[in-house]
């Protein structure tokens, strides 16, 4: 990333910021404003990824309940289903990116849609925690930049 | 000494360098670019092998090939993800190397734009003088 204000402390980083002039203050604001917004962008991609996920997931169990032979309505496009009856619902093919796919089991299946889940959960709280902080910074800098506004107002 | 045809001279080299200057900016945004996708690319082929590895060596793996799944070998999956993995890989080190030869160009412009900009306004500081 271009700008990571990593260790510096809070105090350090506002004490170096009253020292920036206005134009370098709104600069620094509106970067630290961008990488905050495509922080979030990112963070609703993972969770639109994790909610199909866990949608999949739903399906997969409530395929694993249905007996075979049970009369289904199979979809060919948007809007045309055919009637079909239910093969073998323990054998399941998996897209794991890239266009391949795997047969694996319904067990596996299901173990592989946990495992995804629990792969976009913990990048979800990585970049919480990073946008957390980018958002700090982006309000210090927002605030010293106002303080800073309102001692040049009062002069002319 | 400060004639209007210095003054045009040094205003049309300023004009050409900092066209030099922003074509060269533009290349590193592209780089940038190119460079992300690379990089996702290089994520979801190495999320594909973890998957592949955790096969057993019966197990059916098929490939998308336009509209058709065509069923492949389990070796033949590894070895060519594997190959994209490393194609990818070398794509993205000789990008790292453009990029930081564009940066360095770069800013040997910044520079000289700047060099060419002081000169000016010595330039018209001497006009004014006179």
């Amino acid at each position: 990333m271009a700008s990571s204000k990593g260790p510096a402390s809070p105090a350090v980083r506002v004490a170096e910021m009253e020292k920036m002039s206005v134009e370098q203050l709104k600069a620094v604001k509106e970067q630290t404003d961008l990488e905050v917004n495509l922080l979030q962008d990112s963070l609703n991609n993972i969770r639109t990824a994790t909610t199909r996920l866990d949608l999949a997931s739903a399906a997969l169990h409530d395929l694993s309940l249905r007996p075979q032979g049970k009369k289904m309505l199979v979809p060919l496009t948007a809007s045309l289903y055919v009637p079909g009856t239910l093969d073998d619902s323990e054998k399941v093919l998996v897209d794991i990116g890239t266009g391949y796919f795997v047969e694996k089991t319904m067990v596996e299946g299901k173990d592989y849609c946990e495992r995804k889940i629990h792969l976009l959960k913990s990048n979800y709280d990585q970049l919480l925690e990073l946008a957390s902080k980018k958002k700090t910074v982006a309000d210090e800098a927002g605030a010293v930049l106002q303080a800073k506004l309102k001692q040049l107002a009062p002069q002319t | 000494m400060a004639s209007p045809a210095a003054v045009r001279e040094l205003q049309r080299d300023l004009e050409n360098k900092a066209n030099d200057l922003s074509k060269i900016q533009k290349d590193i945004a592209k780089n940038h670019q190119v460079r992300k996708k690379y990089t996702i690319q290089l994520g979801e082929n190495e999320l594909v092998l973890k998957e592949l590895e955790l096969l057993k060596e019966d197990a059916n793996v098929y490939k998308l090939i336009g509209p058709v799944l065509v069923k492949q070998d389990l070796a033949e999956a590894n070895a060519n993800v594997r190959k994209r993995i490393e194609y990818i890989s070398a794509e993205l080190k000789r990008l790292d190397a453009t990029v930081q030869d564009l940066e360095e160009k770069q800013n040997s412009k910044r520079e000289a734009v700047l060099k060419v900009q002081q000169r000016m306004q010595a330039l018209q500081a001497g006009k004014a003088k006179a």
